[in-house]
């Protein structure tokens, strides 16, 4: 993520809560501030249709991480 | 710290690698046994035998709050304050201070100590930071773990392209050993935003550039004269023409910091040019905030806003030196910071008298900027010593060759005219019957620099415009 | 950990912001990069989809394995092709 920013590409990382603290501190040993959107835990076991309910519920905010405002 | 020191009695502080430490040992054993006398050792945990109670310091964390300097120092303590104190061996003085009439009767009468490890180069840095004692102002900024520090300052914008030294708190402390000059002190306001440019954000650039604490002083004198009015250095670095702060050296320091006046001058390979040159352009960009594309507004800019700091070469030479011709005393160590760019070569291997070699420099002085142009920017003219010689053999002043080539350099109106000689470029027809000098009275300066061997002189052109109204060039005088 | 001292005016905030955004999202492009982390495929897919349904145009990329970083040139691929990113799915 950080290398696209890097690139000039503005870019939301999508991933679940159970990763709220890892990222936290990749974010901090980085000095970075990366745009993150967390969706519930676990995904692994889930059917298609929960993924699909998943990504729909969260479409709003990933795309506002990428506009201004 | 405090509270392992005694609240009464006595401390000594010593290190093996001292003789008069050496010497004492026995003594500080009788101390110790006989007057509950304390012992910190600042560099082997095993000296001195004869105190099996010594502690260990050689963290110097106690030194340093004792503020020792000489080893050994011997501390009176009374009611949690210290009262008295000596350093080195002197028996009359530690009979007094301790009391003990007889002390080290089989020892020499004096013998003067040895610098304490506390204050040793690097190491007093090290403790000022570690105690949080450095007095700096500038933000902290924390380095992540997973961050290369060269990336990391990269990422920040601090760069002019280059790696840079990464500016630790240490580093800009040594550096500011450089200068007796407080590191709070104000030079000026940096255009374009006008941040005030302290003694110590200086340093701080001075660091990333690569300086050494000695070359600090010339980088303060270039950013006060870049700082004067006269330069106009909002105006220098907003334009779309190609000029940056050129810088040249003169006086007894370009000797003491190893600059480069001969072959190369004006090119890479020395330090104290490099960096200072360097540090200068920092300033501008992390201080002042002026970037390319941003404030800075230059259409192709030049290589020298890298870095472009030379020394005159002064040795040998019959004209006084740059820095006496803009009016300080001869002696004198001085910037003098000019809006310029590039190089342009100047060949001339055949001339043999000065009025020929003469009319070769101004061949090239009229082509700046465009040939059609006069008035035109200022220029720097870089003699090289095997041209400079053709001049001083034929017993020619400085002052006689800007006689010369300002004679040179009045250029017909006709051949400036727009549209003459099929270029659109020019000035207005009524100019056609009159002359016009290509440069402004006291437009062109002359220094001298360059390695012994080939007929090669060059031109530093200006900021077209140049002159009384935009950018002047500043000498200041280099201030330890 | 290294401390440096800051040679800046100190006038920006000392973690690096974020890339400025788009004011909207009409006529660019959004690149879809997936992870490799298993079912992430579906839920991606998904987004892109939506996505597409408002005109806005949808590449989607994939990491060839989840344990190490994207190689390069398929960096340098989606920085060349794509205005933004939407990066998954960590977990």
């Amino acid at each position: 993520m950080a290398d696209l920013e890097a690139r000039g590409i503005p870019t939301v990382g999508v991933a679940t809560t159970e990763f709220i603290e890892g990222a936290a501190a990749q974010a901090k040993s980085l000095g970075i501030d990366p745009a993150l959107v967390f969706v519930p835990h676990p995904v692994q076991d889930r059917t298609d249709d929960e993924l699909k309910k998943l990504a729909d519920d969260h479409l709003a905010p990933i795309l506002a991480m990428l506009v201004k405002g | 710290m405090t509270d392992q020191l005694p609240r009464d009695g006595l401390v000594a502080v010593v290190k093996r690698d001292c003789p008069t430490c050496v010497l004492t040992a026995p003594v500080l054993g009788d101390l110790a046994r006989n007057n509950g006398l304390t012992v910190y050792t600042q560099d082997d945990p095993s000296f001195p035998k004869t105190v099996p109670g010594r502690i260990d310091d050689t963290a110097l964390g106690i030194s340093h709050g004792l503020k020792i300097e000489i080893v050994p120092t011997l501390i009176r303590f009374e009611a949690g304050r210290e009262v008295d104190r000596t350093y080195g061996w002197d028996r009359g003085e530690w009979q007094r201070l301790t009391g003990v009439a007889e002390l080290g009767r089989d020892l020499p009468e004096t013998r003067p100590g040895c610098g304490a490890k506390n204050i040793e180069p690097g190491v007093i840095e090290r403790l000022k930071v570690r105690f949080n004692e450095t007095g700096l102002k500038s933000r902290r900024i924390e380095i992540g773990e997973d961050e290369d520090e060269q990336e990391a300052m990269y990422a920040r914008g601090w760069s002019d392209g280059l790696p840079l030294v990464p500016p630790t708190e240490e580093r800009v402390l040594r550096m500011l050993d450089g200068t007796a000059r407080d590191p709070q002190e104000v030079l000026g306001l940096v255009p374009p935003a006008l941040t005030a440019a302290t003694v110590e954000k200086i340093a701080v650039n001075a660091v990333m550039a690569g300086c050494k604490p000695e070359y600090l002083p010339v980088v303060l004198a270039a950013v006060e004269a870049v700082l004067d009015e006269s330069f106009a250095m909002h105006g220098v670095l907003a334009t779309t023409m190609f000029v940056g702060p050129v810088v040249v050296v003169n006086g007894p320091v370009r000797r003491r910091i190893g600059m480069n006046a001969k072959g190369n001058a004006l090119g890479q390979g020395n330090r104290a040019n490099a960096a200072i040159g360097r540090g200068l352009q920092l300033v501008i960009r992390n201080i002042g905030e002026g970037r390319p594309q941003e404030v800075d507004r230059a259409t192709l800019g030049n290589p020298g806003k890298l870095t472009y700091c030379f020394a005159e070469d002064e040795e040998g030479s019959s004209w006084e030196p740059f820095s006496v011709e803009r009016g300080l005393k001869p002696g004198q160590s001085a910037v003098t910071v000019f809006a310029g760019y590039g190089l342009q070569g100047i060949v001339d291997q055949t001339s043999r008298d000065p009025e020929s070699l003469a009319r070769s420099f101004a061949g090239s002085l009229r082509a700046l900027s465009n040939v059609r142009q006069a008035p035109s920017c200022d220029a720097l003219l870089v003699v090289c010593p095997e041209h400079h010689r053709t001049f001083r053999n034929a017993g020619w002043s400085k002052a006689r060759l800007y006689e010369e080539l300002y004679r040179l350099c009045e250029i017909s109106g006709a051949d400036l005219v727009a549209g003459a000689h099929g270029i659109a470029e020019g000035r207005r027809p009524s100019l056609a019957g009159k002359t016009v000098n290509k440069f402004r009275p006291g437009g062109i300066m002359i220094v001298r620099a360059g390695g012994d061997a080939g007929m090669f002189s060059g031109i530093i052109a200006g900021w077209s415009a140049g002159g009384p109204r935009s950018s002047l060039p500043v000498t200041k005088e280099v201030r330890n | 950990m290294t401390v440096l001292l800051d040679p800046t005016s100190e006038r920006s905030p000392i973690i690096r912001p974020r890339l400025p955004r788009p004011e909207r999202l009409d006529g660019l492009t959004i690149g879809i990069l997936d992870i490799a982390k298993s079912r992430g495929d579906v839920f991606l897919h998904r987004l892109g989809e939506r996505i597409g349904e408002r005109g806005i145009v949808v590449k989607h990329y994939a990491k060839p394995t989840n344990t190490r970083v994207a190689p390069l040139p398929l960096r340098q691929q989606i920085a060349a092709e794509v205005n933004l990113v939407i990066e998954g799915l960590s977990d």
